[in-house]
C-alpha cells in the first residue's frame, strides 16, 4: 500500500521528492520508461528491494513512453543534485539528450534495459536480438527446419521490436526450410494479437506450423485464438519475456515456450553499479544479463 | 414542443437513410475488391470472425452515438474499457462469485465513471471534450492503481466463455445485436431518445420547449459509460484478463465509426444503424488488410486514407441530397 501512495505521488506530481529529504545515505534518481507496462513495474519492484537492502534511496519517475518526459525528468534530478541516475530510455535516439545531461552536470548514470546513443557511465541490460534468436531457434529445432512460421511484431519502430525482429530474421536465413508466411504488428497488445491470429487463420490455414510473438502479452493472445479454433495442437507458439500468465501456460503446456529476460536481475544490477559509482569503486562499463529460454521442463525453476 | 414531431422525425430518417446510402455503397466496392483479390473474405467463417471483431468496437460506437447526438463527446471510453475489464476479472475469479456480478460490476463501474462525466459536464459547465479529457486519463490511472500495474488473470471459464460461440453465433455479435435493438428502439420510440435528439439539434429551442437539457446529457453520459463498462467485460472475457493497458485509442476508433456512419459531431442528426455500418466498415478493412498481408507500415496509411475518404464520400452524397430538396 506504502508503495503505492509513493507511485501515485510520484505519477501526480511527475517530479520531485515525496517529503522531506532524509540526510543518511545516497540518492538515486530513476527514470523509467513506462510503468504501465508489467516488465517495467518488476524492474522497478527488484531496484525497490535492492535499495533497502543497501540503504540507497531512490526517487522514481515514471517516463510514461514519453523520452521528452524523460529529459525533463532528469534535469529535476541534476537540480535536486541527486548523487545518480538510472535511466530506463524510451528511445534510443530521443532519450540520448538525458543521458548527455547527466554526464554534462557530472553525475553518473546507469541505463537499465535498454541503450542510448549517448553512452552512458554504465549499462546493465540484454541483448534484444538474442531472445528472439532463442525464441526463433527453438523453432527451427522443434519443426526440425521446415514449415510456415508467422511473426508477431511488437509496436513498430521502438528498438525492442526492430532488435527482436532482427533476431528473429537472422536464424530464418539460416535456415532455409522455415517460410516466413507474415509478419505483422499487434502492438504488444494481447487483444490485438487475438484479432491478428483470427485473421491470419483465415488467410493462411493449414500452412501455419508455428507463431514467434515478440512478448507474451501477444503470445498469450495467439494461444486464446487457436484454442478457440481448435488448431491449438497443431501450431506451436513461443514468446519473449516470460511473464507471470505466460509462464503458468508454459506449465499448464497451452504455450510451448518463453524466454526469460531477468528483469529482477536488470533491476539489481542497476541499483549496484549505480551504488559503486557513487562510492567510486571500479564498475563493468556493460553488464549482459543473459537471456534464458523456458520450457515445460524447466519451467519450474521460474515460477515462484 | 416537447418532442420532434412525426413528420419532422420522418424527415430525419429519410435523410439519415440517404447518409447511411454512400456508407452502404462504400461498403460493397470494399467487400467487392477484398473477396476479388481474396476470395476467402467472403467465407462464412472468415465473416464471423470480422462480426466477432467489430463486436467491441460495435458496443462503444453505439454508446457514444448517444453523446455525439446531444452535441457532446465522449474521449473516456477506452480508459472506461480497462477500468471496468479490471474490476471484472478481480471479481470473477474462479469460484468466487456468480457470473452476474463481475458483468454488474463492471457496467455498473462503467456508468458511475459516467455518471461522473455527466455531472462535471452539466454542474461544472466543463465542455465534454475536456471533462472525458480528464477521465480518460485519470481511469487510466485508476486502471493501473486497481491492478498494481499488471494483468489480473486467473478467470473462472465461466466468464472468458462470454466470449465464445453459441451455434457457430459469436457471443459478443449478439451481445452488440442485443444493444443496438435496445438503443435503436429507446432513440425512437421513447421520449427521452428523442429528447437527445432535440437537444443535439437545437439546445435553446429544446430548452425552451421545457426539455431539462441538463438532465438528458446527465443521462446520455451514464448510458455510454455504462456500455463501455459492457464492452470492458466482453474485452476481458475475450482475452481472459483484465488488463490496464486495454483499450488504448478505442475512443477514437468509436468515435470514427458513428461519423462514418452518418452521425454529426455536432449533434441532433444520426443513429445507431448508422452506426453499425460504420463499425461494421472499420471491421471489414482490418480484417482485409491482414488477409492481404498488407504491410504494417502500409496499413495505418491505407485505413486513415478510407476512414477520411468514406466519410467524404458520405458528405458530398448528404450535399447532392440537399440540393435535390430531399
Amino acid at each position: 500500500m506504502r508503495k503505492l501512495c509513493v507511485l501515485a505521488l510520484a505519477v501526480l506530481c511527475g517530479c520531485g521528492r515525496s517529503g522531506a529529504p532524509e540526510a543518511q545515505g545516497p540518492v538515486i534518481g530513476v527514470s523509467l520508461l513506462n510503468l504501465s507496462n508489467e516488465f517495467v513495474v518488476t524492474l522497478r519492484d527488484a531496484m525497490d528491494a535492492r535499495a533497502k537492502e543497501l540503504g540507497v534511496r531512490l526517487i522514481i519517475n515514471d517516463g510514461q513512453r514519453s523520452p521528452e518526459r524523460q529529459v525533463q525528468q532528469v534535469e529535476t534530478f541534476i537540480a535536486q543534485k541527486v548523487d545518480a541516475i538510472i535511466l530506463n530510455p524510451c528511445e534510443v535516439e530521443a532519450s540520448s539528450s538525458a543521458v548527455q545531461k547527466a554526464l554534462d552536470a557530472g553525475i553518473p548514470i546507469v541505463n537499465v534495459n535498454s541503450e542510448t546513443r549517448a553512452v552512458p557511465t554504465a549499462f546493465v541490460g540484454s541483448r534484444d536480438e538474442e531472445s528472439a534468436r532463442l525464441g526463433m531457434a527453438y523453432i527451427a529445432d522443434r519443426l526440425k527446419g521446415e514449415g510456415g512460421v508467422l511473426m508477431m511484431e511488437g509496436y513498430m519502430g521502438q528498438a525492442a521490436q526492430l532488435k527482436r525482429s532482427a533476431g528473429a530474421i537472422e536464424v530464418l536465413k539460416k535456415t532455409p526450410g522455415l517460410k516466413l508466411l507474415a509478419a505483422q504488428t499487434a502492438e504488444w497488445d494481447r487483444a490485438k494479437a487475438v484479432t491478428l491470429m483470427e485473421n491470419w487463420l483465415q488467410a493462411y490455414g493449414t500452412s501455419i506450423r508455428a507463431v514467434f510473438a515478440q512478448n507474451d502479452e501477444m503470445a498469450m493472445g495467439v494461444v486464446l485464438a487457436l484454442e478457440r479454433a481448435g488448431r491449438k495442437k497443431d501450431i506451436i507458439v513461443v514468446g519473449v519475456d516470460a511473464i507471470a500468465d505466460a509462464l503458468q501456460a508454459v506449465r499448464d503446456g497451452r504455450l510451448d515456450a518463453t524466454v526469460f529476460q531477468d528483469g529482477k536481475g536488470q533491476g539489481r544490477g542497476a541499483v549496484d553499479a549505480a551504488l559503486k559509482l557513487v562510492r567510486k569503486a571500479p564498475v563493468e562499463k556493460e553488464t549482459f544479463i543473459p537471456f534464458q529460454l523456458v520450457t515445460k521442463e524447466n519451467v519450474a525453476n521460474f515460477l515462484k | 414542443m416537447p418532442c420532434p414531431s412525426d413528420t419532422s422525425f420522418r424527415k430525419r430518417w429519410s435523410e439519415i437513410v440517404a447518409g447511411r446510402l454512400g456508407i452502404v455503397i462504400a461498403l460493397i466496392v470494399i467487400a467487392a475488391v477484398l473477396a476479388l483479390l481474396k476470395p476467402h473474405f467472403l467465407s462464412a467463417a472468415n465473416l464471423t470472425n470480422v462480426v466477432r471483431q467489430v463486436s467491441i468496437n460495435g458496443i462503444l460506437a453505439v454508446g457514444v452515438t448517444v453523446v455525439l447526438l446531444t452535441g457532446g463527446v465522449d474521449l473516456s471510453l477506452g480508459s472506461l474499457v480497462a477500468v471496468t475489464g479490471v474490476v471484472a476479472a478481480h471479481l470473477a475469479h474462479p469460484g468466487a462469485f456468480p457470473l452476474a456480478v463481475p458483468i454488474a460490476a463492471g457496467v455498473l463501474a462503467g456508468a458511475a465513471c459516467g455518471a461522473v462525466n455527466g455531472v462535471v459536464v452539466t454542474r461544472c459547465g466543463v465542455p465534454s471534450f475536456i471533462a472525458t479529457l480528464g477521465m480518460m486519463t485519470a481511469a487510466r490511472g485508476l486502471a493501473l492503481v486497481l491492478s498494481n500495474g499488471r494483468p489480473v488473470s486467473n478467470m473462472s471459464p465461466s466468464l472468458t466463455k462470454l466470449a465464445g460461440d453459441v451455434g457457430g453465433v459469436p457471443i459478443p455479435a449478439m451481445i452488440l445485436a442485443a444493444v443496438a435493438l435496445c438503443v435503436a428502439w429507446m432513440l425512437r420510440n421513447l421520449r427521452l431518445g428523442r429528447y437527445f435528439y432535440a437537444v443535439g439539434g437545437n439546445e435553446l429551442a429544446a430548452r425552451a420547449a421545457g426539455i431539462r437539457v441538463q438532465a438528458v446529457k446527465f443521462a446520455a453520459f451514464v448510458l455510454c459509460g455504462a456500455l463501455s463498462g459492457l464492452a470492458g467485460v466482453v474485452l476481458a472475457a475475450r482475452i481472459t484478463t483484465g488488463q490496464p493497458n486495454a483499450g488504448v485509442g478505442y475512443e477514437l476508433d468509436a468515435i470514427a465509426a458513428v461519423v462514418i456512419g452518418g452521425t454529426r459531431l455536432s449533434g441532433g442528426v444520426g443513429g445507431v444503424w448508422g452506426t453499425l455500418l460504420g463499425v461494421l466498415l472499420m471491421g471489414v478493412i482490418g480484417n482485409g488488410l491482414d488477409l492481404l498481408n498488407v504491410p504494417s507500415y502500409y496499413q495505418q496509411i491505407v485505413k486513415g486514407v478510407i476512414i477520411i475518404g468514406a466519410v467524404w464520400f458520405d458528405r458530398c452524397h448528404q450535399s447532392a441530397g440537399k440540393e435535390r430538396g430531399v
